[in-house]
């Protein structure tokens, strides 16, 4: 049973990733969880209280031993704030809550994941757990400059036997020129049309981009999941702030993580979200 | 078996969604349908959109307790119209749970929320953290409220009691003299969590509501004392999670239940309760569940303590 208790835990360790993007860690061993403590899996998020201010979803970027990690992207009020705590302070979690990214079957299997902006956070954790387990896979990281880039030491640390890591940038300034999904399709169509039927791909990022991804995998029949985003009040299933329709599936509790039968399935993917009021509005 | 009748509303089963879960789309609460529930309500909508209190606002405290201060969050009865006419389409009866800033915009919600079809209006006169309360406390605010949404409604009123009030019997007879159609009880007992790190209360708002396992005797409390003075249908609404509890509201006094807080474990929770209540009153050896509402009054208690 998940445990939705609010832990406070002192911040263990701060990493300024670049400009904008620190990752924290902080150490869940003295959680006093119910159930033996569920190891959080890629693709899965915590509500992070910052005291005095809000509580938001961030997801797991990363678990080592007790230690789990998030990356997160100053972008308003709560993050701006969180950026400014330091080592010792306070911070509450609640869960780890939501699905994970499913492995395929065969560790042969050809496996692209498409990251943009701090989607990259959960899919570099995936990547890490690929690894362990013997799969072969490309990671391609979008963002907007050489500046923007996540993760670049980590990642150059994989194993290149099994990783290849693929960056563009809007303006050139690393990498490739241009959106992650040109790459994308750039790799899809090169390989063979048997290669095709054991192909994968995994996304996290800003929407329009994932529903790019969509499409491209779509006209490829490639098998995809996507982690979506949505405006979060209780994390655990119960306002339903996060349901996306016509279906009603609750992205803290169906989700994040959605196959390509769901995503198929969903008006308001890479169209529309709800605001904290719970009114439906364009994603921008 | 299952069946029961509200007023003039009849429901295939007496499972009601209770207001503030899941009751923002429509699509979420005709999952709540198809999992089985007799009706849903929708989260309290009120006359404008309100983003309610910031975060945190929901989370546990015990196992399967919650403590919430949403602070009637709502994207306002004219956005949430939308939602309802997508429900008038698949038929899903729908009781459309509000509040106003005063007599008067409870009663414009209420008829905008009629004339879009909702089968039932609750009036929310018992947020225990919003400032609405204040009608909830008071008999004679709750009889005029009543009254006046009654002339103006043709569907049947439900009103949902705030259990923190010195006599819940007393605001609820009052309702019931309004015009009332049914009662719902309870709604949410005043609480806080504060977190010996920080040293701060958690909720953003400080307090809130508690809700959930907890909270279930206290609610047969109250449901057993209401039944003994109403003749309005109860509807027993407090940590039901299984079918025994549903069980217990009947045996206390109610007409049907709703269910919230313990659908975090899963919407099939409601198809759960419903199968294992039909495997109960197989059991007993009853026709209908409305055979057991009140039966636990039938027992001679001790009044007087032994010397
Ligand atoms: C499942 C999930 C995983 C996420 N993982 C990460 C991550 O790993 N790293 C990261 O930097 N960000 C992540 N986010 C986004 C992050 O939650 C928002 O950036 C954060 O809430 C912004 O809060 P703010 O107060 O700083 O900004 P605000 O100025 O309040 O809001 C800026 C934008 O952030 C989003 N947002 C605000 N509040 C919420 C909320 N309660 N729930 C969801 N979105 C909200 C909205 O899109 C809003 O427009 C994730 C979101 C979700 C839903
Ligand atoms: C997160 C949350 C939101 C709620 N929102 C409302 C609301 O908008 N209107 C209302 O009348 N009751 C609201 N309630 C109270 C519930 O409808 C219900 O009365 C209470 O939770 C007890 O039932 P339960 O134990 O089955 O959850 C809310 C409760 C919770 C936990
Ligand atoms: S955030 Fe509350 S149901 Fe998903």
């Amino acid at each position: 049973m998940i445990d939705s208790s609010i832990k406070t835990v002192e911040i263990k360790n701060i990493k300024e990733e670049c400009k904008n993007i620190k990752t924290f860690t902080f150490n869940s061993e003295r959680f006093e969880m119910k159930s033996n403590l569920q190891k959080p899996k890629p693709g899965q998020f915590v509500m992070i209280w910052v005291p005095g201010v809000d509580e938001v979803p961030m997801s797991i970027s990363g678990v080592d031993d007790g230690n789990w990690k998030i990356t997160v992207k100053n972008v308003g009020e709560c993050t701006n704030k969180l950026h400014e705590l330091e080592v010792g302070d306070y911070i509450g979690i609640k869960g780890p809550y939501g699905n994970y990214f499913s492995f395929p079957d065969n560790t042969s299997a050809k496996i692209i994941l498409v990251a943009g902006g701090f989607g990259t956070a959960p899919l570099k954790f995936l990547a890490k757990e690929m690894l362990k387990n013997k799969y072969n896979f490309t990671l391609i990281q979008g963002a907007r400059n050489q500046e923007d880039i996540l993760f670049l030491e980590d990642l150059e640390q994989f194993d290149q036997n099994y990783s290849e890591m693929v960056f563009c940038t809007d303006d050139g300034s690393f990498g490739y020129e241009g959106f992650s999904t040109q790459q994308l399709e750039k790799i899809i169509t090169k390989i063979s049309i048997k290669e095709m039927k054991t192909t994968y791909v995994y996304t996290c990022g800003p929407e329009k981009m994932m529903y790019r991804v969509f499409e491209i995998c779509e006209q490829f029949d490639i098998p995809l999941q996507a982690s979506l985003e949505r405006m979060m009040r209780c994390g655990c299933g119960l306002c339903g702030l996060c349901a996306i329709d016509p279906l009603g599936l609750l992205v803290c509790k169906d989700g994040p993580v959605f196959d390509s039968n769901q995503l198929r399935a969903m008006d308001d993917f890479g169209k529309f979200k709800r605001d904290f009021t719970g009114k439906k509005i364009p994603i921008d | 078996m299952l069946e029961v009748k509200i007023s003039r509303l009849e429901l295939s089963s007496p499972i009601i969604l209770a207001s503030g879960f899941l009751g923002i789309s429509s699509s979420s609460m005709k999952r709540i349908i198809n999992a089985g529930a007799g009706a849903v309500t929708s989260k309290s909508i009120g006359p404008k959109p309100r983003k309610g209190y910031k975060n945190p606002s929901i989370f546990e405290i015990l196992p399967g307790t919650f403590i919430n201060s949403v602070g009637l969050a709502n994207p306002g009865i004219d956005e949430f119209i939308n939602e309802l006419n997508e429900m008038k389409i698949h038929n899903i009866p729908i009781i459309v749970s509000l509040f106003g800033e005063t007599i008067d915009s409870y009663r414009k919600v209420a008829l905008k929320a009629e004339n879009a079809g909702a089968c039932a209006v609750e009036l929310n006169i018992s947020c225990p953290h919003a400032e609405v309360s204040s009608i909830g406390i008071n008999p004679d605010l709750t009889y005029s409220l009543v009254k006046k949404i009654k002339k103006a409604l043709s569907i049947p009123i439900f009103v949902k009691l705030n259990p923190n009030v010195t006599s819940i019997t007393e605001i609820a007879q009052a309702a019931e003299r309004g015009g009332a159609d049914a009662v719902v009880a309870i709604n949410t007992l005043a609480a806080m969590v504060i977190d010996i790190n920080t040293k701060r209360p958690i909720l953003s708002h400080g307090s809130g509501g508690l809700s959930g396992k907890s909270i279930h005797p206290i609610a047969i409390k109250k449901v057993y004392d209401l039944y003994k003075v109403l003749k309005i249908p109860i509807i027993g609404c407090g940590g039901v999670s299984s079918y025994k509890d549903a069980i217990e509201f009947f045996l206390a006094g109610a007409t049907a239940i709703q269910i919230g807080t313990a659908l975090y474990q899963g919407i099939e929770l409601i198809t759960q309760i419903n199968e294992d209540l039909n495997n109960y009153l197989k059991r007993m050896g009853y026709e209908s569940i409305t055979e057991l509402t009140g039966v636990s009054h039938n027992f001679k208690l001790q009044e007087v303590p032994d010397f």
